[in-house]
């Protein structure tokens, strides 16, 4: 089967892109190469200068987004927190044109993010949660070899300027077979992006507004959002959450013990908590047996609604994929799906999943995913799903059901899988993913990286 | 929505905030006239075991408003544009003053009130509804952007649903409600909806048992 970035350079458009792609960081429409390999750095600045500095030399090695489908270069990109931003010396009138949620940090919006119990920012690992976080540089290659090539141009950049300080870094990588840290094939469903030079895959649904993804656009309104001034910074710029999961991988597979004897029938209960088999199968196209080969197929993985199954005996009503993208679902609650789409960029970190991990030991191994979500309005996108479709059920009638792989699951959780006569409601369903640390970044066009780098 | 968890007072230390309490409540009715001093006194041990009893804790809902359990309160008091009490009370009368048809599709509704005051100069309005009140206003601007502006137009500097201006109108005009009663904060309309379904269902699984 070809790889995904050939499907979709296949895909291309005979519209030009009518984006300004070369002032795009790559990152926003280039998806993970599979398998993928890469790199996180956390960087602080300790004086504006060197903060200048770094930004000029780092600026020419950022990627565009120009030829954005083809991923066989390695490639950088950078964020820049608030805290990043006030750093490097950003005037005072242009720090408060950016949303308040952002200003404030993820640490600080824990409330309106449900981030409680094993999720407050005070059981958070370190940088994460204090506003030591300026700047993030991250690399994403498609082989070992490549990835330190990337990464020795990045550390030539911040390791030889004075003033900065690594905080922390974290390599990453698909495991083996391409599978996140439960044991899943995972990035599959990504937002279509009008003007982006690319047909949507089949399945993706029509092409969704720029604006909703990158600033200067219409989004999905008619109009464009609110955009951080002086325009050459807002520009072509987007928001980047990061968030750092620990999968709890002992947990995972005891739930699964306790609730399939056999080995088919805990993998069907693995499939109903996601809606997609393992391999990627989606339960709507193989409901009853795994097809690893549909799983593989980025032509097929995805081209399915749930018109046929409008009571959720294939894909559960509360499983991940049908909250994340209910896609024609009919919802309790008055939404607009597509104003409430990401696009996704979770990178793998640690010890590849085991189905034989059992202990409690195994849910601390370190493991997990610095997940990443890029959106015009993160913040407030970030704020609506947790509430709404990850600890809620109520929108799409799984009462006060959450999400069972990424929900923060109170004691006595429970997960209602419709079925004939009678639904099973499995009990006992647990965290399976702790959040240990989060940040808000600004993505900013190359432009601004250059206005930044520059300013006096 | 779930995240915000219903806080409850805690237990140890109840009965001496309770007399503090019964002695503030004496302290504010001093001054009162003699019915009311007389009507507190008849109250008062009710008062104080309602006050004793760990309860669910009305929060802030957001920026503005107060939330009990799952619900939300908007109060509000607008000034009304010239002409728009006119146009508004005929639309709403031209409804019936029923606006159940467009409400139900919102899901988040429990209810809401347009009421006329000072001369047609000003408007109340009230409702009580699901979550934070800010949550979906972007779904309603992309959904419903026309329904909500048929109505907010009779406001005096409405900007429309569709500026960024709108979430700052509403706030500018909340208040927040001091004092608030729901009967059942923990249920959801979602909740109410699905529990009448399955109060149908046991029924006719019970007729066909009792047949």
């Amino acid at each position: 089967m070809a790889p995904v970035k050939e499907i979709v350079a296949s895909n291309l458009s005979t519209r030009a892109p009518t984006l300004e792609l070369s002032e795009i960081q790559a990152t926003v429409l280039r998806q993970r190469p599979a398998p993928y390999f890469g790199t996180h750095v956390l960087l602080r600045i300790d004086d504006v200068r060197a903060g200048r500095e770094l930004l000029r030399r780092l600026t020419p090695h950022i990627d565009s987004a120009t030829s954005w489908w083809s991923a066989d270069n390695p490639w950088l990109f950078v964020g820049i927190s608030y805290a990043g931003l006030e750093a490097l010396g950003v005037p005072h009138d242009s720090l408060q044109s950016f949303p308040e949620a952002f200003r404030v940090g993820m640490a600080a919006r824990a409330g309106q993010l449900g981030d409680e119990g094993a999720n407050d920012p005070k059981h958070w690992d370190l940088p994460f949660g204090t506003a030591e976080i300026h700047v993030g540089v991250s690399a994403f290659a498609d082989s070992e070899e490549q990835r330190r090539r990337v990464l020795a141009i990045a550390r030539e950049q911040y390791e030889t300027v004075s003033g900065i300080s690594v905080l922390g870094t974290q390599d990453f990588g698909a495991q083996p077979g391409d599978l996140n840290p439960l044991g899943y094939k995972d990035g599959i469903d990504q937002p279509p992006i009008e003007g982006s030079g690319v047909e949507p895959l089949p399945g993706q649904g029509r092409p969704i507004k720029a604006g909703e993804f990158i600033l200067g656009y219409p989004g999905e309104a008619g109009v464009a959002l609110p955009m951080p001034q002086p325009d050459v910074l807002g520009r072509n710029g987007t928001y980047v959450g990061l968030r750092k999961y620990q999968s709890r991988v002992g947990a995972f597979n005891r739930f699964l013990r306790a609730n399939g004897s056999t080995e088919a029938e805990r993998e069907l209960l693995a499939a109903k908590l996601v809606g997609r088999w393992r391999s990627g199968a989606p339960l709507t196209l193989a409901p009853n047996v795994d097809n690893p080969a549909l799983g593989a197929d980025p032509r097929r993985n995805n081209d399915f609604n749930y018109a046929n199954d409008p009571l959720g005996r294939q894909v559960p009503f509360g499983s991940h994929i049908r909250r994340m993208n209910p896609r024609d679902t009919e919802l309790s609650r008055l939404t607009d799906v597509n104003i409430h789409r990401i696009i996704r960029r979770g990178t793998t970190y640690g010890t590849p999943y085991d189905p034989n991990a059992l202990s409690e030991e195994a849910d601390e191994v370190p493991r997990g995913a610095y997940f990443l979500f890029i959106s015009a309005k993160a913040m407030a996108t970030i704020e609506f799903l947790q509430q709404e479709w990850i600890n809620d059920g109520n929108f799409i009638g799984a009462g006060n059901e959450r999400d069972p792989i990424i929900g923060l699951q109170p004691d006595g959780a429970t997960f209602t899988i419709p079925k004939e006569p009678v639904r099973r409601r499995v009990h006992g369903i647990d965290t399976f993913n702790v959040l240990r640390g989060g940040e808000y970044f600004f993505m900013p066009s190359l432009s601004a990286l250059k206005w930044l780098g520059e300013r006096e | 929505m779930a995240t915000t968890t219903t806080q409850t007072q805690t237990g140890s230390k109840q009965p001496a905030d309770a007399q503090q309490k019964i002695e503030a409540f004496r302290a504010l009715f001093a001054d009162a006239p003699e019915l009311g001093k007389k009507a507190l006194e008849n109250v008062i041990a009710e008062l104080k075991s309602q006050v004793s009893e760990p309860r669910a804790k009305v929060e802030s809902a957001g920026r503005v408003g107060a939330r009990l359990g799952q619900r939300s309160e908007l109060t509000m008091i607008v000034p009304l544009a010239p002409g728009g009490a006119k146009r508004l009370r005929a639309f709403l009368k031209m409804l019936d003053g029923n606006l159940s048809g467009g409400a139900d599709k919102v899901g988040t509704l429990h209810d809401m009130r347009f009421v006329f005051i000072d001369n047609d100069t000003r408007m109340l309005f009230a409702t009580s509804f699901d979550g934070d009140w800010d949550v979906y206003i972007d779904d309603f601007v992309t959904k419903i952007p026309d329904f909500l502006d048929v109505i907010d137009s009779a406001w005096e500097g409405w900007p429309g649903i569709r500026s960024p201006q709108a979430k700052d109108y509403l706030v500018k005009h909340q208040i927040t409600a001091e004092g608030w009663y729901a009967a059942h904060p923990d249920l959801t309309v979602a909740d109410i909806t699905r529990l009448k379904h399955i109060g149908q269902a046991v029924d006719e699984f019970l007729d066909k048992l009792g047949n």
